[in-house]
């Protein structure tokens, strides 16, 4: 088992990558889903207006 | 495919495939999460580390997968002049930019154990950055111009660019094998794969639901395209209403 890469600091890198993905991930999710919603319902509204 | 590139026929089967796309692609990021942190063991060499696997691949897919489906979108705008593809690229930019920047990160994170740097001037790092410099490239062309003012379709130089930049994406694949690098050769080919199956099942898990995640974040930008292209349609025949 010479160079394996041990201790329990690894677990730091692993916190890291996992949270900056969900992070990130989350971040666009949230910003695509609100700017979607309002931008439909606004759409929606203007229809309605105009009927 | 021609009777999809109109909004409406599009919108019918895009509102409801968004919530499936998410349902479905959080709770299958979630399980291959979790098994990837809990129920895989740690690799022989890398120990833990080696978990950032399941997040890191999912990401440089993304990455190159949405620069392909962009300047695929860029090729169709230019042949046929479907109004949805320049609307498609478009959408595709964010996300494939998020993608490829948390390959980046992920990628750094996981070389400081194993490699003990954060960065080397390689060429597959070195390609995957002048993939993230092609999504930033994209979207400053691309916001705000007269195509996205007249229903998001793409300039013709805009559509060139997707397709130039692409060049980019055999060149990143094959990286590993043209030149040294840190980086591991391919793991995953066609032929199959060499890491073991008790450390590559969450990987298809996690795969998969990113990639529905993507495609969720890709037909909600759309959709938020499209919407704003009727809101302002309405709002041009308001005014040219009330002028007559």
């Amino acid at each position: 088992m010479t160079g394996v890469i041990s201790g329990s600091g690894q677990w730091a890198y692993v916190a890291a990558a996992y949270g900056l993905t969900v992070l990130l991930t989350g971040a666009v999710l949230w910003s695509s889903w609100r700017a979607m919603v309002k931008a439909e319902r606004r759409s929606d509204a203007l229809r309605r207006d105009q009927s | 495919m021609h009777a999809y590139a109109n909004p409406t026929r599009f919108l019918a089967i895009a509102r409801p495939l968004t919530r499936w796309l998410l349902g479905v692609g959080l709770l299958l990021v979630l399980a291959g999460a979790w098994a990837g942190l809990t129920q895989v063991p740690g690799d022989y060499k890398q120990g833990e580390t080696a978990r950032i696997l399941y997040v890191h691949v999912p990401a440089a897919w993304l990455g190159m997968g949405g620069w392909t489906s962009l300047a695929l979108a860029g090729l169709i705008q230019m042949v046929w002049r479907h109004p949805l593809s320049g609307i498609a690229a478009r959408a595709i930019a964010v996300p494939g930019m998020l993608f490829t920047a948390l390959c980046l990160a992920t990628g750094s994170i996981w070389g400081k154990p194993t490699w003990g740097t954060w960065w080397e001037w390689d060429g597959r790092m070195t390609s995957m950055l002048v993939l993230l410099f092609l999504y930033a490239g994209f979207i400053a062309l691309t916001n705000g111009d007269e195509g996205q003012r007249q229903g998001g379709s793409l300039s013709r130089g805009a559509a060139i660019y997707a397709l130039v930049g692409a060049i980019n994406i055999p060149i990143i694949n094959r990286s590993v094998v043209w030149w040294n690098s840190l980086h591991q050769g391919p793991s995953i080919t066609l032929r199959g794969s060499s890491i073991d199956n008790a450390l590559l099942w969450p990987l298809g898990l996690t795969l998969l639901g990113f990639s529905l995640l993507f495609g969720a974040i890709v037909l909600m930008r759309m959709r938020r395209i499209i919407a704003d292209n009727r809101v302002a349609a309405r709002l041009r025949r308001l005014a040219d209403d009330e002028g007559n």
